[in-house]
Formats: structure tokens, sequence, C-alpha cells
């Protein structure tokens, strides 16, 4: 396909265009994929989650400016929230990567995440494989930020940093399943801000529990937007690069993600298929207003249109 | 799998005007008409912001301008779009624009003017109405 040969020379509108097809899950898109596939693999991902304002923005940014530096050619992914009242999105992290624009050679690419859960879109693998693919050496994907659940973001990255800020909450907030079981690095940013080493004190107790583990989860304390511990920050993801190239269990750990990864996606096209199979029906419609109007109770609801949407026709 | 084209725009300011509460607006209200807005923060130039639409593969570019020289600016955006080849995408004008410089605005390619006060729903239904013809 052109399209992909294009990518392969380095064609930049070329490579926007397949993101977009990806994006609207066009069938030419997924075809250009599985052509593009065979010649990626090369780049590194590296996946920055927090909350928000927790200031992954600026970290990505910096981090991007430091790989560039060095020579490398980098790719940014950005996820920011579809907004839960209808399709729309505001894609704002642009605004804080003016370092990272002047970056030779970068690629920046916004993203609504689209409904998919896990912190990522449907499209972001996709579009990490298109960058790849147009040379990118580090792609950085910026997650939604929406919190605890963005686990899908450890699917397709190598290296993952959660940041956090002084006000996340307590140790209590550590110790419910969340966040800090996704990230491979943990950045205390805004690290001048009152309560910051109390709060790095508190995640790395609750590291603990990992101590014994090959890869011992490291507390970096940072100020991003003055650039402190950029530096250290680009240490570890050295170290954490070269402890996936030595892990025993590096390559069950990829093949766990990628079945992960596929049931994700295959989850996400069947409720989306199912759903056009039966929406606009009367017995579906039907079901949800007996729900609406409160004689059913959701769960039954469920059960019904379970058995419309299996049952053939 | 999705049914249609979620529209894509690109809210920009160019040059030194450090005005961007209009722009903002704007941004907020196409978003809940169910576009996705990317936002190009403030002073940007013509080439930072057709490599941003290049990247992006926006449908529609929207400059918001408040200094005076929309005119010239807008001469170099379509420029720059022939130069970089993305003729397909749309351009739109907002900000301080006297009602006189409308027509010139048109004929350099722009495909819809909205000055300040123009009411929200307007630009919407323009960019909805273009879009879907593309």
């Amino acid at each position: 396909m052109e399209l992909v040969k294009k990518i392969l020379r380095g064609d930049e509108g070329s490579a926007a265009r397949l993101i977009s097809m990806i994006e609207e899950g066009l069938d030419e898109g997924y075809k250009a994929v599985s052509l593009l596939f065979p010649h990626t693999g090369k780049a590194r991902i590296i996946g920055v989650t927090g909350a928000p304002g927790a200031g992954k923005s600026t970290i990505v940014d910096k981090l991007a400016v430091s790989y560039g530096r060095q020579g490398g050619k980098v790719g940014i992914i950005a996820v920011d929230p579809t907004s839960a009242k209808g399709s729309g999105a505001f894609l704002g992290d642009r605004v804080r990567m003016r370092n990272a624009e002047k970056v030779e050679g970068i690629f920046i690419r916004s993203m609504a995440h689209r409904g998919f859960p896990g912190g990522i879109a449907k499209a972001t693998l996709g579009a990490a494989y298109v960058l790849d693919g147009l040379g990118k050496e580090v792609i950085l994907v910026e997650s939604v930020g929406a919190g605890q659940t963005e686990i899908q973001i450890s699917m397709i990255c190598d290296s993952v940093i959660t940041v956090f800020t002084s006000d996340y909450g307590d140790e209590i907030q550590l110790m419910k399943a969340g966040l800090i079981e996704i990230g491979d690095i943990v950045v205390i940013n805004k690290a001048d801000r009152p309560g910051a080493i109390e709060a790095a004190k508190d995640i790395e107790f609750s590291l603990m529990s990992s101590k014994d583990q090959p890869w011992q989860i490291p507390v970096i304390a940072m100020e991003a937007r003055k650039g402190k511990g950029v530096e250290d920050l680009m240490a570890v993801l050295e170290l954490h690069h070269k402890h996936i190239k030595n892990d025993a269990q590096g390559n069950s750990k990829k093949r766990e993600k990628m079945k992960h990864l596929v049931l994700a996606l295959f989850k996400e096209d069947l409720w989306s298929s199912t759903l056009k199979k039966i929406q606009g029906k009367t017995a579906f419609e039907e079901v949800l207003q007996k729900a609406q109007n409160g004689t059913i109770d959701p769960y039954k609801a469920v059960q019904m249109v379970m058995d419309l949407a299996l049952t053939k026709k | 799998m999705e049914n249609k084209k979620t529209v894509k725009v690109l809210i920009a300011k160019p040059g030194l005007d450090g005005h961007d509460r209009g722009a903002k607006v704007v941004a907020q209200a196409l978003k809940e008409a169910g576009m996705e807005v990317v936002y190009s923060g403030l002073h940007r130039t013509i080439d930072q912001i057709v490599n941003i639409a290049v990247q992006e593969d926006v449908d529609v570019i929207g400059l918001s301008i408040m200094t005076g020289a929309h005119i010239p600016i807008t001469q170099k955006l379509f420029q720059k779009i022939k130069q970089k080849g993305i003729v397909d995408k749309m351009v739109f004008v907002g900000g301080v624009i006297p009602s006189k410089d409308v027509p010139t605005l048109k004929e350099l390619g722009v495909a819809g003017v909205f000055p300040g006060g123009t009411p929200l729903a307007e630009t919407i239904q323009f960019l909805q109405s273009i879009s879907k013809k593309g």
C-alpha cells in the first residue's frame, strides 16, 4: 500500500492520516497497520500516567528534549479525555509541550480517548506503530490522567512512569489497588511543595512489598517545570531499559501483556459491534424503556439485552 | 466501527496578541458540539500552526486574531498550506475583524469569518455543515 511506503520513507502527512484512519476504525487503516507491523518493534515506548494536573505533559516535554539532545528521534502521543457528555474533546497537551516542539524531527499527536477504558485510546498502540514505522526511536505516551484505573497504558509501554504530587491523598489511598501498581518508576513532582517529602516516604513504604522483586520501583523527586530531577529520571529510565533486556521473566511478561491487550481490544469491538446490531430494534428499545420506567431493575434489563444480542437475527 | 467521522479542529493563536479568552470559549463550544479540538496556545508562528495541522491531521484550522494583522497572517497561512500540500484543510477566522475586511479574507480562501460577538451556535452550525460536505 502506497500510504505505508510513504510512512516508511518518513512522510509525516501520511503518518498523520493513517493515525486518523485507525482512530476512525476504518478497515483500510487496519490493513495498513498489518502491512506496517513487520517493520515495527524498534522503538522504545515510555508511558507517563498520573492524576490531572500532576505534571505529566511537562515531564513528557522535558523527556522529549533530553532524548532529542542525545540525538534520539522522538514521537509523542498525548491522550486526553473525550467528554462524558458527548463525542467532543479539548486536546490541550501541546500547550505544555512547546520545548518538545523544537526538537529536531519530533512528531506530536494529540488524541481523544473516545471512551476506551484504561487511560489510553483504542488507537494509541496503532499510533505508536505508525510513529515506529516513521522512524521514531523513543515514543512517549501521555495517558488521560483519570487516576486509579489506567492499567491499559502499561500494556502498550515498555516503561511506565507514574506521576504523583504531595496532594494525592494519604497512605490509605496508596494501599488501594491503583496507580502505584501500574508504574515501573514513581515520580513525586512539585517536590518543593509542603508535604512532598512525607508523600515520598508514604509511597516508598507502600512499595516495600516490591522489595524482593527483580525490579524495585524507584521514587524520584522532581520539579519538572524547573527541569529539576530530569537527569535522575533519565538515568532511572536507562536502568529500567537494561533491566527489561536482561529480565529472565521479560518474555513471559510481554506475552502476558499482549494477551491482555488483545482481550481488551476484543471487548471493545464486541461491545460496539453488538450494540450496532441491536440498536434501534423494537425489542431492545422496549427493554430500555422498562428499565427507564422502573418496571424492571437494570440487572434484569441487561439479562434481557444479552438474550437479544446473543440470539441470531 | 464508528458510524461517522469526528470533526477535528485546530484553534490557533498566531502572532503577538495575548488574548485567548475568545479562542478558549470557541474551543469549549466546539467541544460541547461533539468536535475534537486541539488548542495551540499563544504566540504561534504560521510555520508552527501548519506543522501542528499536519501532525494532528485536523479537518479545520481556526485562527483567532486580535492584532489587526488578520490579512497578512491569513495570506501567509495559505502560502504555507499550499507549500505543505494540505489544501484540503478548511480555514476560518475569528477575533477582531472589521466587516470591510471580510471579502478580502474570503478571496484569500477563508471559508468563514466570525468576528467577536458572533453567536457560538452560528460558528458551530457552519463547521458542521462544511465538514459534512467534505
